[in-house]
């Protein structure tokens, strides 16, 4: 018979207990060391949908939008008082002509949209266009059935501007890109980046306050005057359907 | 009637220049830059009726741009003219890689035309208020128009040749 000698050598299990002391050492020093962000960020995860925000931010942004619609119609009701007293011109009361975009040139210098409503819609020329975001242009001509608007950007447009932080007056020329440049016949301005730029008060042309852009750049190599270029925002490249806007004049 | 559309297919294509013009497809333009679609159509016209008629239909042709975009005191005619007088003198080459080749340079030097006199009335109309910052964007513009024109006319042009010359 043969005698089988066991040789021994540890139990593995012993071993193996070590190697997870060993590690879970480790992990407490990387935890320690870390300060806990591991545990922050598997907490981030793990909560995710418990968080109360989802709900809440909704309820409080619908209460922020009555509330700001709510104050911009006693503004507009406001200004609509005022310049009656001063005998500015102001929106008519039937205000606006919905129109499709049925032609579309914004790139090169023929600048301009066509509008599916024309004369026999009661659209006028000078009539000003807006759309979601802001100011697009002024109506050029009109046809039977259609109306070329002359857009912001295109070389032949000029309005009147207003910077109602700083309260001063510029006018806005198009230079067949899409960044039109407003020009202030003085330098004494101080416009920064990110101003906002609408439709003056003043204006014979627009009715007052249209959203038209933000300040892009300014110039730094004029000399007499200052210029800038605008940010429109309204995208006449992105937009189907607009509104004419009847002046009283 | 199919010899009627036949006999008339320069004329009746003719019509449809505005339309095109009008339609101002995005997806073939860059920068939202379009090629310049009357030459496509001046080209084999003047190559094939001459100097004389191609001076004509370009002044007719730039009336009609003219009528169907805004562009204040500023016109197109004078370089649609000077197309169609210059496309008058080319003849048409038996090298089938040489013409499609010339359709494409010629285009491309008329549209360079076309995109100058157009420019140069900007800056002359508006030269006591210093336009200066007209000047980049009017030579993208025009750089743009030069590379669409020329790329796209060798097969636009070759086609309408063809359809012309069967319809003479």
């Amino acid at each position: 018979m043969i005698n089988i000698r066991r040789i021994y050598n540890g139990r593995w299990r012993h071993k193996k207990k070590k190697a997870i002391f060993l590690i879970f050492l480790l992990f407490l020093v990387f935890v320690r060391f870390s300060k806990g962000s591991f545990y922050k960020d598997f907490y981030y995860y793990i909560s995710k949908p418990f968080w109360p925000g989802q709900f809440q931010r909704e309820v409080i942004s619908t209460s922020l939008d009555q509330e700001l619609l709510i104050k911009s119609k006693q503004l507009e009701n406001d200004n609509k008082r005022l310049r009656e007293l001063l005998s500015l011109h102001r929106l008519s009361d039937s205000q606006t002509i919905s129109a499709a975009v049925i032609s579309r040139k914004n790139g090169s210098w023929w600048r301009q949209i066509i509008l599916n409503k024309g004369s026999k819609h009661g659209v006028e020329v000078g009539s000003p266009v807006i759309g979601p975001g802001g100011l697009l242009g002024r109506v050029k001509n009109t046809s039977f059935l259609t109306s070329s608007v002359i857009l912001l950007t295109s070389p032949e447009s000029k309005v009147g501007v207003w910077i109602d932080r700083v309260q001063k007056h510029g006018l806005m020329v198009g230079t067949a890109n899409d960044y039109p440049k407003l020009i202030f016949y003085t330098k004494d301005v101080d416009i920064k980046v990110g101003d906002f730029v609408s439709s003056s008060p003043a204006s014979t042309l627009l009715p007052p306050n249209i959203p038209v852009g933000i300040i892009k750049s300014v110039d730094a190599n004029s000399n007499a005057n200052k210029t800038v270029n605008v940010l429109l925002l309204g995208k006449p490249q992105a937009i189907d359907w607009v509104q004419i806007l009847k002046m009283k004049i | 009637m199919d010899q009627f559309l036949k006999k008339n297919l320069s004329i009746i294509s003719f019509i449809f220049i505005p339309i095109l013009f009008l339609w101002h497809p995005n997806w073939l333009g860059i920068m939202g830059i379009q090629p310049y679609w009357p030459l496509f159509w001046l080209l084999p016209w003047s190559m094939i009726y001459g100097s004389i008629n191609g001076l004509i239909v370009g002044f007719c042709l730039g009336i009609i741009l003219d009528s169907i975009s805004i562009g204040g005191g500023f016109t197109q005619i004078p370089g649609l003219m000077l197309c169609g007088i210059w496309f008058g003198r080319f003849s048409k080459s038996d090298n089938v890689f040489l013409l499609h080749f010339r359709y494409g340079l010629i285009c491309a030097i008329g549209s360079f035309l076309c995109g100058s006199f157009y420019f140069f009335q900007f800056l002359i109309q508006d030269f006591p208020y210093n336009k200066f910052f007209l000047f980049f964007p009017s030579v993208k513009n025009v750089l743009a128009q030069v590379f669409l024109t020329g790329l796209l006319a060798p097969f636009l042009c070759s086609q309408l040749f063809g359809l012309f010359k069967r319809s003479k």
